[in-house]
């Protein structure tokens, strides 16, 4: 409804108007600057990370990573964010991961990231932040309902035995060439038998000639020699293509290969790129531009010591309110001497 | 027979000249920014200081105080990768007998082998670039030789008779609330990793009521020093990261036109760095980009106590030289001068 305006002189108007004006807009103003966009630019989010485990000696995902250095990543990768981090340890335990549900939701946490592999107490997790509205972000184990960030092993095989056949035409052309995928190949909680059959798609479409042969070590790095040196011994005059399911088992494989005399005959590709590979400053680094004729020829990145860089953006976008896709995946990426210091500059010396 | 090798000598030289994208020269003009004192600049930021900066500069000494801002350089220090120094004293006249004539001279004298980037240091222009392109859009491949770089040494440097003004980060962070330490250090001292922005780099300055100048040394106290004054117990810790500079605060330092920046770590900037996929890239804004120096493992914590206690963040930069017998005129130290 619109009141009618009294007739007032225009010079008289402007003078009884202009103060009130003057007042209602400088009250905008107050408002706007003191409570709306800079409070809203200073807000910080309490985002919790609960890492599947915390124990340095345990690594993860079939890679030679550990839980505390998933867990500083996020701590570096915070710093710029409007972010602050409580940190859990799942301790790789289902009720422990419940129980730190829990904990968060009494903290009235903003964004929870559940990195757990148990499928019910995943479940469980989800129901009871989903209750409490508290917005959850999956980490290589999906947890209903909430988006997931998670390596692609499959990828990552494929990429590993892509790079083997590439070698294989490049040194080897037209010679007998045998391959093998050795580590922890039944290790399936730890996803090791998808990279396993990426190598062996790839092989298979790109090198079916090579017989592919799989060892498995059981995460025990010293089965490595008596595995690889029978297997060597049985293909006397063929060239090897060896695809390692962690760094660990291809320097161990390196060590045998040589041990047999057959390094003329052998290319290597790892998998995680963790520090045994790359290294700091003050270490020998194995895939390093000065230590271009190693036999291993390149690891594929799992960059799970950046993974906080990673979820960091997307927990941040989820607290914005902005859509995140269900599944994003780990955009790994073969290492080799030529890039190595770009993807991993050796600028710490401890 | 000639001809043909003739013609491939040719090919192998076409093959050694291009073949090796390593030793490829890049368009530095398309990598780093030119000088704005013209093409054949190699001084760098020190052309700032002026007549006028020193004069001016010397008007901040009130009590003629002098504070060292440099650690001795001796064995044990921490020290960046492999580098190295030893240094050796010779006192053999001391021994009886050894002693010279009626007056009995004896003599001392010091060895030093040492790499130049130990210890408290400064970094040159010639020290950090893109590639094969450092300060002024120079081409490095062309200007170095078994011994030493023809172009972008130390012996451009112009005077470091200038104000320096030191920022407090550990004051700035505790005063913000967001003052996260080390236990192993004894004083407070920012935990590696922390990232000093340009924003805290002026809530420092405004600590003190300071006002950048262009010319000016800007000197960042973070107690990281107290680490290396440990040595050698801290130093894989020391060694370890670093509290620093990050980007924001480096282009924020250049835009002020200062001509040297240092710190009491063995970086300047955060360590580990912002993206983990840049290297020592403050080392490149400061160094490659603007041409400012970067000074290392200066001793801060006596400058940023004087600071607090006389309510004065600025002082006059004087090069002395450090604890030695003697010393050639090629090394120096740094005092400040209230």
């Amino acid at each position: 409804m619109r009141l009618p305006t009294p007739a007032i002189p225009r010079g008289r108007r402007r003078r009884r108007v202009r103060p009130r004006l003057r007042i209602l807009l400088a009250a905008v103003a107050v408002i706007l600057l003191g409570i709306g966009p800079p409070a809203a630019a200073q807000r910080r989010w309490v985002v919790a990370f609960a890492n599947l485990t915390e124990e340095p000696s345990v690594t993860l995902e079939g890679t030679g990573f550990t839980g505390p250095e998933v867990r500083e990543s996020f701590t570096l990768a915070a710093r710029p964010y409007p972010i602050d981090l409580v940190f859990y340890d799942n301790h790789r335990d289902d009720a422990r991961a419940v129980a730190n549900a829990e904990s968060a939701i009494a903290r009235r946490v903003d964004l929870y990231v559940q990195y757990h592999r148990g499928v019910s107490a995943n479940a469980t997790v989800g129901q009871k932040l989903q209750a409490a509205g508290i917005p959850v972000l999956a980490v290589n184990e999906p947890v209903p309902g909430a988006p997931l960030y998670t390596l692609d092993n499959a990828a990552a095989g494929r990429m590993a035995g892509e790079a083997l056949v590439q070698f294989a035409a490049r040194a080897w052309p037209g010679q007998p060439v045998v391959a093998v995928v050795i580590g922890s190949v039944s290790a399936a909680a730890e996803h090791v038998p998808e990279r396993v059959r990426g190598v062996a798609d790839a092989l298979g479409e790109r090198l079916p000639a090579a017989r592919l042969t799989t060892l498995d070590t059981r995460g025990t790095t010293a089965q490595v020699a008596p595995l690889l040196g029978a297997f060597l011994s049985a293909n006397p005059s063929r060239k090897v293509l060896i695809a390692a399911t962690d760094d660990a088992t291809a320097l161990a494989a390196k060590a045998a290969v040589e041990a047999a005399g057959r390094a003329r005959d052998a290319a290597i590709v790892g998998q995680g790129v963790d520090r045994s590979i790359h290294g700091g400053i003050n270490d020998r680094k194995e895939i390093d531009p000065t230590n271009r004729n190693s036999i291993v020829i390149g690891s594929v990145a799992f960059y799970l010591d950046r993974l906080g860089y990673e979820v960091l953006p997307l927990a941040l976008r989820m607290l914005r309110g902005e859509p995140v896709p269900p599944r994003t995946t780990t955009p790994h990426r073969l290492i080799t001497a030529a890039n190595v210091f770009v993807e991993y500059p050796p600028y710490d010396m401890n | 027979m000639a001809r043909i090798a003739l013609v491939g000598a040719g090919v192998l030289l076409v093959i050694l000249a291009f073949g090796s994208a390593a030793f490829a020269q890049s368009d530095c003009s398309k990598i780093v920014p030119a000088s704005p004192w013209g093409p054949n600049d190699q001084t760098g930021a020190t052309n700032r200081v002026t007549a006028a900066v020193t004069k001016a500069a010397a008007a901040e000494i009130q009590t003629g105080k002098v504070i060292t801002m440099s650690y001795p350089l001796t064995d044990g220090v921490p020290l960046f990768g492999s580098r190295f120094t030893k240094t050796i004293l010779t006192a053999t006249s001391l021994a009886p007998g050894a002693s010279y004539g009626e007056n009995e001279l004896t003599y001392m004298e010091d060895t030093w082998l040492s790499q130049s980037h130990v210890g408290t240091h400064l970094d040159g222009m010639g020290h950090i670039g893109r590639k094969d392109c450092y300060y002024n859009q120079t081409p490095m491949g062309k200007y170095i030789n078994q011994n030493n770089m023809t172009r972008l040494g130390l012996e451009h440097l112009k005077s470091f008779a200038t104000r320096g003004v030191v920022i407090d980060a550990v004051k700035v962070f505790q005063a913000a609330g967001k003052f996260k330490g080390n236990p192993a250090c004894k004083k407070p001292c920012l935990e590696k990793g922390t990232v000093i922005t340009g924003a805290d780099l002026q809530a420092g300055l405004k600590m003190y009521n300071v006002t950048l100048r262009e010319g000016d040394i800007v000197i960042v106290h973070t107690g990281w020093g107290d680490l290396f004054e440990q040595f050698p117990a801290q130093n894989a810790t020391f060694n370890s990261g670093a509290p620093g500079i990050g980007k924001d605060a480096a282009t924020w330092l250049a835009s002020q036109k200062v001509v040297a920046v240092g710190s009491d770590t063995w970086v300047v900037e955060v360590i580990p760095g912002e993206n983990p996929k840049e290297a020592f890239i403050v080392h490149n804004i400061l160094l490659t980009d603007n041409g400012i120096h970067i000074i290392e493992n200066v001793r801060t914590d006596l400058i940023a106590a004087e600071a607090a206690a006389t309510k004065r963040a600025t002082f006059f930069v004087n090069m002395t030289v450090p604890k030695g017998v003697g010393m050639t005129g090629n090394f120096v130290a740094i005092d400040g001068i209230q």
